[in-house]
């Protein structure tokens, strides 16, 4: 090679490389799960394949506690500058201008790739009809049972509880020294809102009417009652265990772990998170639908969406991480590894997931649920300050319960309103 | 004459005229970066946050109300409970580190055995940062398995776990406590070098004239101190009322409103109930109230410098 030659391949060698860095665009990514151990190798091998198959895209994952994640999003919002993916509260930060429709980028998809979704599931990612996010995982609400300490009980595994006196009857069985049938969960994160909903539906209540203007709890008869039943676990009947106002999802799980609770009303991912805490516990759960009293009682379905932030300036290569997250490969994954349910339609009849029970059994449950959260921009607000403050208040003053959600209902419906 | 003469001659280097002009402008261009600084990370988010209180903001959007948020929030029974449990939780929290600050300068002050080492020990609850204290706190008071009820309920004081954190009284009090373990080194420091301030011809005299340990106390060591006591307790007012991270981490406010003092009733609106203008109307409030402490504590250095000049 002359000198010539070589000085002019360097040059472009020189060129070619800094532009190539500069083509590159970095998006970041937030959602509550990152932090997660059981997700954790499953995200970063889905970047790692998506980056080497977009080498023109760099993604960086913002790390944030759960109970954090709101307030990092609706700080770096304010500031414009929002991770570009994201997964949020979609109806209340779509509502307050801050994630971009997505519409347009949906409308460029194949048939193929649009029909996986079920247009309910879709429509649980809209707002005043345009398409703020699409869903990746759910979780359905079902009764979680320790098989262990269910037998220890004389009760039958086979036939658990279907209705309320049935349930009761269980609980008080369940209940010894040191060790309780359930927990109520009363800390101040909306897990507290989203049982005390299945309570209420399971009675035959309704915390809203139709067009979500009024609340109902106390106006309800049924949801009155589904309350006064549901807390009375443990300020009347003393099978819940201690510190309600306390208890999350965090020490729900580990009080079921730890077998001081037999039983617990959750959604599939507290499997995994379940024997994270205690290995030996794996193959000693089983899963039934929510003992309700009135028939087909819906149960609750939590749906997580990826949306683009409207401060994204690449939302283009966001949508591909996007789609690119929602391929069946990382689905069936999250399904397996971290108990997240798929939401895509065509996944049903996958064999890694027709081949876990307790997955297939929440699935028959979720056959009857409704969406969470609810469609409203100040839910977030709502089921996080509102209800759980009338939660813990009914749970500190049982007496007053009834007064509690009569107030409940006059300042919820005064911010459904507003 | 001859004097006026010789003076007339020397160049002027006197404050006053261009002279002093000058040497202003090149003061001004010293503290200039300094002034930016502040300006910029001190006035400039404090007029926004003026600007916010007036402003109803829906996201992105803003639109301007006036007082409408400082009217909302005065009418609004949450804030003077807020209100109501920041008197209490800044009350209790400053007479407790005062005391507890000064009986452990006034022991530490006589120890001579392992002096440092006890110094660094007392100090440490103040070099852990306050989230990380917090957190410590939150597991040793949990329920189930936190070592506080194990403890109790082994020596036989409790027969069942106390759920710390879970009504509302036992909860202040758990918060309480915790803001007071982490502010007690700070008077302490302040109050051992206050003490050490004190000659020791003072005690020398009172000794001669048979003065009991509590005469000496009262008659020598408080006047010496008040001063400076007086300074510590409005410094850790300002302090504790606007602190947050204990309460934030421990309780959020909960359960239903027991912690929730001003900073956490600020940060629930705001980004629990995403009611920004509000939320800015509460921290104007709020800085109003550091405010008069700020001023109280300028007066009170004020006096005390001249106090020593005379």
């Amino acid at each position: 090679m002359s000198r010539n030659a070589l000085l002019a391949a360097v040059a472009v060698i020189a060129l070619a490389g800094p532009a190539a860095a500069q083509n590159r665009v970095t998006i970041q990514w937030q959602t509550p799960n990152l932090t997660e151990a059981q997700y954790e190798p499953i995200w970063k091998q889905t970047i790692a394949e998506f980056e080497a198959a977009n080498p023109d895209v760099k993604v960086e994952p913002i790390l944030v506690a759960r109970r954090d994640h709101w307030t990092k999003f609706v700080a770096s919002a304010q500031a414009r500058q929002a991770p570009c993916v994201v997964a949020v509260d979609l109806t209340t930060a779509a509502a307050e201008g801050y994630l971009r429709p997505m519409d347009d980028l949906w409308a460029k998809e194949p048939a193929s790739f649009r029909d996986a979704w079920a247009p309910e599931m879709l429509s649980a990612a809209k707002w005043e009809g345009k398409l703020y996010g699409l869903p990746n995982w759910g979780g359905t609400y079902a009764e979680v049972y320790n098989r262990e300490l269910v037998e220890k009980a004389g009760l039958d595994p086979k036939n658990p509880p279907k209705t309320w006196d049935e349930y009761l009857r269980w609980a008080k069985a369940l209940t010894g020294p040191d060790r309780w049938a359930t927990s109520i969960l009363g800390g101040k994160t909306d897990t507290t809102t989203r049982v005390l909903l299945t309570w209420i539906w399971g009675n035959g209540g309704e915390a809203f009417n139709a067009d979500m203007t009024e609340a109902t709890f106390a106006k309800n008869p049924k949801s009155l009652e589904a309350i006064k039943f549901y807390l009375g676990l443990f300020t009347k009947e003393g099978v819940a265990s201690p510190a309600p106002t306390t208890t999350n999802y965090l020490e729900q799980t580990v009080l079921f772990a730890q077998g001081k609770i037999a039983t617990m009303r959750n959604a599939y991912w507290s499997i995994a998170k379940v024997i994270g805490d205690n290995p030996a516990i794996e193959g000693k759960m089983f899963v039934a639908p929510m003992p309700a009293n009135i028939p087909n009682a819906p149960t609750l379905a939590s749906v997580s969406a990826h949306s683009i932030s409207q401060s994204c300036r690449y939302p283009e290569q966001a949508w591909r991480f996007i789609k690119f997250d929602m391929d069946k490969k990382w689905a069936i994954q999250r399904a397996v590894k971290a108990n997240w349910m798929p939401l895509r339609r065509d996944l049903v009849n996958e064999p890694e997931l027709k081949a876990d029970p307790m997955l297939a059994e929440f699935v028959r449950i979720g056959a009857n649920a409704r969406s969470y959260p609810l469609p409203h921009p100040a839910w977030a607000d709502i089921a996080v300050n509102d209800i759980v403050d009338a939660v813990q208040k009914a749970l500190l003053e049982p007496a007053r319960t009834d007064e509690i959600f009569r107030d409940l209902d006059v300042r919820v419906t005064r911010k459904l309103r507003q | 004459m001859s004097n006026t003469t010789t003076t007339t001659n020397i160049p002027d280097r006197s404050w006053t005229g261009r002279g002093l002009a000058r040497e202003r402008w090149h003061g001004y261009l010293f503290l200039a970066p300094t002034l930016l600084f502040l300006a910029a990370v001190i006035v400039l988010p404090l007029f926004h946050a003026f600007w916010t209180s007036f402003q109803r903001i829906r996201g992105l959007s803003s639109t301007f109300v006036g007082f409408a948020n400082y009217v909302r929030v005065l009418e609004d029974e949450a804030f003077w409970h807020s209100l109501r449990v920041s008197l209490g939780f800044v009350s209790i929290s400053v007479v407790a580190h005062v005391l507890l600050g000064l009986l452990l300068a006034l022991a530490l002050n006589k120890i001579t055995f392992a002096r440092t080492a006890l110094r660094v020990l007392f100090l440490t609850p103040w070099m852990v940062a306050a989230a990380v204290g917090a957190t410590i706190w939150l597991w040793l008071l949990e329920p189930q398995f936190g070592v506080i009820n194990y403890i109790l309920q082994s020596a036989g004081i409790i027969s069942a776990p106390i759920a710390w954190l879970g009504t509302p009284g036992t909860a202040f009090a758990a918060v309480t406590t915790v803001e007071i373990w982490r502010g007690v080194p700070f008077i302490m420091l302040l109050t051992l070098a206050g003490l050490q301030t004190i000659p020791a011809e003072q005690y020398e005299a009172a000794e001669i004239d048979g003065a009991t340990t509590w005469q000496k106390f009262r008659h020598i060591t408080l006047p010496n101190l008040k001063y400076l006591l007086v300074v510590a307790s409005t410094l850790d007012i300002i302090n504790v009322v606007r602190h947050y991270d204990i309460i934030g981490i421990m309780t959020g406010g909960g359960p239903a409103g027991a912690t929730e003092v001003l900073p956490a009733l600020l940060y629930n609106t705001a980004f629990r109930a995403n009611r920004f203008g509000e939320a800015a109307a509460i921290g104007v409030l709020l800085l109003s109230m550091v405010l008069v402490f700020a001023a109280m504590y300028l007066r009170i250095t004020r006096v005390g410098q001249e106090d020593d000049r005379r």
